[in-house]
C-alpha cells in the first residue's frame, strides 16, 4: 500500500528540483522544462489527494491542470522562437531590456 | 533474488518516483539541451507511470499522450530551430548557485517539516467513490475514465469550458508569436 507520506515526499523532491533548475540554468528552454515538472508534481499531490480522501475530484482538477500546462507550454516556446528571431539569444541573462 | 523481486513490485512507486526524479535532475544538469530534453521525457513517462500506480489510470494515459506524445516534440522542434551550440563557450548555469542551493535546501527542510507534523499519520486510502446519481450503472472500482469524466462534467463543467477557451487563445498567441515578420 502506497501512503501518502511517500507519494507527498517524490513529489516534494520534484517540485523542488524544478525549482532548482530555474533557479540556476539560464536557458530559457530548460527553464520551461522544470516550470512543467513543477506542475507534475503538483498533479501527483492532487492524485494522491483524490486518493486519500476517496473523491474524484482531485482528478479532474488534475487533467485541468494538464490542460492548462499544455497552452502555457505552447505560448512559452513561441515567445522563445520570436524573441531567439529578435535578439538572437534564448539566454535569460542576455534579456535584460528591463535592467535599467 | 525472488525476495528482490517480490520487494520491487510492492514498492513499484517509490522506484518510479525516484527514476522520474533522476530523470529530472538529469534534465537540470546537462549540459546539452537535446540530452535535457530526453531527461525531460524520461521523467514524463515515470510520473505516468507513478499515476498508474496511484490508481489513476486515465490519467495516466493521458500523461503518456500529452507529455511523452505533444510536448516533448515541441520542445524538440524549438530546440531544433533555436541554435544553441554557439553558447557552449559561456558558462551554462547562472552566477547565482551559490545562492539558489541553500534557498532550495531551506525550502525543503521547511516544506518536509510542516509535512511531518501535519501528515504523520496519515489515514489509509478509500476507494474512489461519486455521489449515487452521478455513479449510476457504473461499476465505480473498474471504470476509472468513466467515473473521472462524471465527476468532470458534473462537478467541473465550467473550468473545463473557460479551459478550452484558454486553449484556443494560446493556439492563436502561439501562432500569432512564431510567424515569421515577412519582408515587403
Amino acid at each position: 500500500m502506497i501512503s501518502l507520506n511517500l507519494v507527498l515526499f517524490i513529489s516534494s523532491l520534484m517540485f523542488f528540483i524544478g525549482v532548482a533548475g530555474v533557479l540556476i540554468r539560464r536557458n530559457l528552454l530548460i527553464i520551461l522544462m522544470s516550470i512543467e515538472l513543477m506542475l507534475n508534481a503538483a498533479n501527483l499531490n492532487l492524485i494522491a489527494f483524490a486518493r486519500q480522501s476517496g473523491t474524484v475530484d482531485g482528478q479532474a482538477f488534475a487533467l485541468l491542470v494538464m490542460g492548462f500546462a499544455a497552452a502555457e507550454v505552447a505560448v512559452g516556446l513561441a515567445l522563445a522562437v520570436a524573441l531567439y528571431r529578435r535578439k538572437d539569444t534564448v539566454q535569460a541573462d542576455d534579456i535584460n531590456l528591463l535592467n535599467g | 533474488m525472488n525476495a528482490l523481486f517480490t520487494s520491487i513490485g510492492h514498492n513499484l512507486f517509490l522506484v518510479f518516483g525516484l527514476l522520474a526524479c533522476a530523470g529530472a535532475a538529469v534534465m537540470i544538469l546537462s549540459t546539452s539541451a537535446v540530452h535535457s530534453v530526453l531527461g525531460f521525457l524520461f521523467s514524463m513517462i515515470m510520473v505516468a507511470a507513478c499515476f498508474l500506480c496511484l490508481s489513476a489510470e486515465f490519467l495516466g494515459m493521458a500523461q503518456l499522450l500529452v507529455y511523452a506524445g505533444g510536448i516533448v516534440v515541441l520542445f524538440l522542434f524549438v530546440v531544433m530551430l533555436v541554435e544553441l551550440t554557439k553558447y557552449k563557450e559561456k558558462s551554462l548555469f547562472t552566477t547565482q548557485i551559490k545562492w539558489s542551493f541553500p534557498l532550495v535546501l531551506i525550502a525543503l527542510g521547511i516544506f518536509a517539516y510542516t509535512m511531518k507534523s501535519n501528515l504523520f499519520d496519515a489515514a489509509t486510502p478509500v476507494a474512489l467513490s461519486l455521489s449515487s446519481g452521478l455513479a449510476e450503472g457504473l461499476s465505480v472500482s473498474a471504470q476509472n475514465a468513466q467515473m473521472v469524466s462524471r465527476g468532470l462534467f458534473a462537478g467541473f463543467l465550467l473550468p473545463l469550458e473557460i479551459l478550452s477557451v484558454i486553449l484556443l487563445v494560446a493556439l492563436v498567441g502561439a501562432l500569432v508569436l512564431a510567424k515569421s515578420e515577412r519582408v515587403s
